[in-house]
């Protein structure tokens, strides 16, 4: 490669980096990352340099060799030995290309690049690719684009989808700036060559090229170009076909948005188009078979756009053979697009007629099926009920039921996350009498992934029922949950108190749900105890340190007085609660109701309680050093300070600790 | 309830392997003393001891085991707390008292989720914490590494896996070949457990040791005045303690596991007596449960290894006595192991 074309580029006016010392590598390359505005001077200075003509070396200034220099580097680093270097120097073909001017860009960059380009690395290969799509400027505006077809067309052959795509990407780019007569003359002509050829990576590319281009071009070409895209749709290879089928539906949508007064329709070949449609849906690769489902839905929509109906039985027919398709990806995509399919049909009586289809949809075998459809249930039930308002009751409901027991979690988990949007499409009543049961016993799911999105989506559910039912019938669930026998279960329900407490406010706290949360204070497992401790800091911090004073401090203060509290678990716990508080809450409650309470627990008689307390007297100190310094200095200090006379080598140690963690504060 | 299996002890090893092992720790004690004056971290100030540690703990925390040279060091720090141990190491209540572990990590950390991060719950292990499970080197270098950090907040005893001989039957010193390359690291540790306390005295009141009472031990100070410092012996008293078993038949019984007898009410009657103890604590045999009583609760076992051998399906226990001496047994079952399929299943790329 040193040898090649470019060694012309860097002729007498670039200087070899071989000259430059060390030093000045670095500079001049940060010259050239920060400062993208010095390129246009540059490109004067290069200009400036040509004029003068041929300079030696040694006779430009150390000034000028620091300017021009980046050029010759970048030109050197695309043919560096390594590959990250070739990278990042493509990634700035642009600066090149300014450098070199229009011309010369034209005459030897692209033809460089022509070259070299299939050549190398993938990775170098789709930043070329992606880059040249930004040329048209540079080789000297949109007269002279095509010169960037030669290149692309090399790249596009390549076998690798990444790097084709980005040629396909640029070929579109380029083509919007293409008149006309260059579409005629080059553009159409390299779908032709592509579509053509016998190599299956060529005819993906082709399948890519015909939306730029497609409204630009005359009757006659728009006919060719659609039989050509036509003969791709019924190519040999698999890969072509799914490409093309792929590409379908946006070529439709164009098509469509462009051609949709009734005098244009003609130049649409609706023919064609339904062809394709029909061939898709009969193609023997359920991988190609599934892009249908598109394509029909972008047929539909321009059908409703339009106003005409007499095809549509045909379609629904269709429809029908494909939510019936024995491969359970072309039904998977039914049941992922369903909501847009009906939608897109119009017309209740297609909606209803599709009533058993959602529900064997909702029974398939194939659990990713299930998981799509329940995502939908919500958006179609909302189309029945408009049409007949019995039929989700009666008829999905129960299906729903089942599939809240269905026995994969991920269809639970989906079905989870949907099936809340049900309560405003049922009403107050239907939801309480069917739904809210439903909602309970999925509260109850050993996968925390349902029961999650259960409880995230409760708020709709809310709006429906109102607050007070919704407590009534959560309650037992919550309850019930609060006292499993699993400790994994409580520790799920814990872990979405604070979600509910954000939801659904202070009101939805009452009574026995403030109960609930101290109670799993005292519960055998030190994770759930830990858990009700974080889940009471949390409480405070939402609902405020009046409430807190009231539900949480008064209570573990009354805690105090009862024969719990002889256990040691039942101190270190208060310990811990108090602990939590301290962050949440002001310098005046520390003072008057957490910090007398903690500092008795430094006499305590289990030194883990006494060197709790020594960590815990350091928050203390941090939250009551601006306001009661005197406190800390004449209370907190010594007592830590006392502490560190121990006996126990652990509480002399955390007191050591956290005095001079206290120190550094004062 | 006997599933224990360790019967084969006596023709696992012959005596002149024996005897080599007798010899290297000999050496290595002498060996030990001299590279611990090499040590660049000091074992006298404990703040940089503790920074240390930390990094270990945390590292074993992961379940990573920790290098060959830190194994060393480590050992070498835990030799210098547990050697001025007693025999009958006094304990202090409230303490959670937990019996074998034998290599299962995961089920260890589930304990401590369970009853507490040590330090804050003070933790008593009746040994085998090795053999049998996936992770004896994480299970054990996490134990000796909390017992140097907090040496007043963990107690840790010998188990009759704590031995050379039962090590190289039941995997211990094929897994330390496994992850290290070589035996040096099971040779450490080995070392180490000739220094392990044998029993525990709970407040005077609960006697805690592995295996069970021997017929040549009728008093705690009798095992105050044993020579711990060797490889558990074939017979005698310090075997019997790591390997005895209650039994429901009265006297002394010759146990099936080879070593070791099996003892009755009445035995336990007259030495929680002699002893003025309430209770005789104890792991070394499978219970379904996790805790079983029995002796009318002179005696209780202790097993806190959920699904032994990932496959018993028995649940595990600790017994939490507190200050007041109320005992409360919290029973768990297996952590989620990883590696389980707890993922759900992806969308095949090539779909969408």
């Amino acid at each position: 490669m040193p040898d090649s074309s470019i060694g012309d580029i860097s002729d007498t006016s670039f200087v070899p980096p071989s000259h430059i010392e060390s030093s000045d590598l670095s500079t001049s390359n940060d010259n050239i990352n920060n400062n993208n505005d010095n390129i246009n001077n540059l490109k004067t200075q290069i200009e400036t340099e040509k004029n003068e003509t041929q300079n030696s070396d040694q006779s430009m200034s150390q000034a000028q060799v620091e300017e021009l220099y980046p050029i010759a580097l970048l030109m050197d680093e695309l043919r560096h030995d390594d590959v990250a270097s070739r990278v990042q120097a493509m990634k700035r073909l642009d600066t090149i290309a300014i450098a070199l001017g229009p011309e010369r860009t034209r005459n030897e960059l692209i033809p460089f690049l022509e070259d070299v380009i299939p050549e190398d690395e993938d990775e170098v290969i789709a930043i070329a690719a992606e880059e040249l799509g930004k040329f048209v400027p540079f080789v000297g505006g949109p007269q002279f684009a095509t010169i960037l077809i030669p290149v692309l067309e090399k790249v596009s052959a390549c076998e690798e989808p990444i790097v084709r795509e980005k040629a396909v990407d640029s070929l579109n780019q380029i083509s919007s700036a293409l008149s006309n007569d260059q579409i005629t003359d080059d553009f159409i002509p390299l779908i032709n060559r592509l579509a053509k050829e016998r190599w299956f990576s060529l005819h993906i590319a082709a399948t890519g090229l015909f939306k730029s281009i497609i409204i630009k071009v005359t009757k006659q070409e728009r006919l060719d170009l659609m039989k050509s895209y036509s003969d791709l749709i019924h190519d040999d290879s698999p890969m072509v076909r799914k490409a093309a089928g792929k590409e379908l539906p946006e070529l439709i949508d164009i098509l469509c948005n462009h051609f949709d007064t009734p005098e244009k329709l003609d130049e649409l070949n609706w023919n064609l188009i339904t062809n394709m449609y029909e061939s898709l849906v009969n193609d023997n690769q359920d991988s190609v078979k599934f892009l249908s489902v598109d394509v029909l839905i972008s047929i539909l929509k321009f059908l409703k756009k339009i106003n005409e109906t007499t095809q549509i039985n045909d379609l629904f027919t269709s429809l029908m053979t494909l939510i019936n398709d024995p491969s359970w990806r072309v039904r998977y995509m039914v049941a992922d697009r369903f909501d847009s399919l009906t939608n897109n049909f119009n017309d209740e009586k297609y909606t209803l007629k599709l009533v058993p289809n959602i529900i064997s949809l909702m029974k398939d075998n194939e659990a990713e099926v299930r998981k799509a459809i329940s995502k939908q249930l919500p958006g179609f039930a909302k189309l029945v009920n408009n049409a007949d308002n019995s039929i989700v009751l009666q008829e999905i409901v129960p299906v729903v039921n089942q599939l809240s027991l269905d026995e994969s979690e991920n269809v639970r988990s989906a079905l989870a996350s949907e099936i809340t949007g049900l309560a405003p499409i049922l009403g107050k009543d239907a939801t309480i009498e069917y739904l809210l049961p439903i909602f309970v016993e999925m509260l109850k799911d050993e996968f925390s992934d349902v029961r999650l999105n259960i409880i995230s989506n409760l708020q709709i559910v809310n709006e429906v029922i109102g607050i007070q039912l919704l407590s009534e019938s959560l309650m037992p669930a919550i309850t019930a949950l609060a006292h499993d026998k699993l400790w994994r279960v409580r520790l799920a329900i814990i872990q979405q108190i604070p979600l509910l407490a954000e939801q659904l406010g202070i009101s939805f706290f009452d009574e026995s749900l403030g109960q609930l949360c101290m109670e799993w204070l005292w519960d055998p497992v030190y994770s759930i105890r830990e858990a009700a401790v974080l889940n009471l800091q949390k409480l405070t911090k939402y609902f405020g340190e009046e409430w807190s004073k009231d539900e949480i401090i008064n209570k573990i203060l009354e805690k105090r007085n009862t024969k719990d509290f002889d256990n040691f678990i039942c101190r270190i716990t208060c310990l811990f609660t108090f602990d939590h508080l301290i962050s949440v809450v002001d310098a005046e409650t520390v003072k008057e109701y957490l910090y007398p309470f903690i500092n008795d627990l430094t006499d305590d008689k289990v030194p883990n309680i006494r060197f709790n307390a020594a960590k815990s007297l350091y928050k203390v100190a941090k939250s009551l050093a601006s306001n009661y310094k005197d406190i800390v200095l004449q209370e907190v200090k010594p007592t830590l300070e006392k502490l560190t006379d121990d006996e126990d080598d652990d509480v002399r140690y955390f007191a050591q600790e956290n005095l001079v963690k206290v120190e550094k504060l004062l | 309830m006997d599933l224990d299996s360790d019967v084969q002890m006596e023709d696992a090893i012959d005596q002149h392997q024996q005897l080599q092992s007798q010899q290297s720790v000999n050496n290595s004690t002498t060996n030990s003393s001299l590279v611990l004056n090499e040590v660049p971290i000091s074992t006298v100030d404990p703040k940089t001891q503790r920074n240390t540690l930390d990094g270990w703990i945390e590292q074993l925390s992961k379940c990573q085991p920790l290098s060959e040279e830190s194994v060393k060091e480590l050992c070498e720090m835990a030799m210098e707390v547990v050697k001025n141990e007693q025999n009958v190491q006094p304990v202090q209540v409230p303490v959670t008292i937990c019996g074998d572990i034998h290599g299962q990590f995961h089920d260890l950390m589930e304990l401590f989720k369970i009853g507490g991060p040590c330090p804050d719950t003070n933790y008593l292990f009746m040994g085998d914490y090795v053999d049998r499970g996936y992770y004896s080197v994480e299970t054990v270098s996490y134990l000796v590494a909390m017992k140097i950090r907090y040496p007043k907040r963990i107690t840790i005893l010998r188990g009759n896996h704590e031995s050379r001989q039962i090590t190289q039957v039941y995997g211990f010193y094929d897994e330390c070949f496994r992850k290290y390359g070589s035996s040096n690291v099971w040779k450490t540790f080995t070392d180490l457990f000739d220094y392990f306390p044998i029993t525990a005295l709970v407040d005077n009141s609960i006697f805690c040791l592995h295996g069970g009472l021997s017929p040549m031990i009728e008093t705690i100070d009798q095992v105050r005045e044993l020579n711990r410092f060797q490889e558990v012996p074939h017979e005698g008293p310090m075997c019997d303690l790591l390997w005895s078993d209650p039994d429901d038949r009265g006297g002394w019984g010759i146990s099936p596991r080879g070593a070791g007898f099996t003892f009755g009410q009445d035995i336990s009657e007259q030495f929680n007596h002699t002893n003025n103890l309430s209770l005789t604590a104890r792991a070394h045999q499978l219970v379904m449960e996790g805790y079983s009583w029995s002796h009318q609760d002179l005696v209780v076992t202790i097993f806190s290894a959920p699904n032994y051998c990932y496959r018993c399906g028995n649940q595990a226990a600790i017994m939490e006595v507190d200050e007041n001496h109320n005992r409360d047994f919290l029973q768990y079952d297996p952590s989620v192991r990883p590696g389980e399929p707890t993922v759900s299943r992806k969308t095949p790329d090539y779909f969408l």
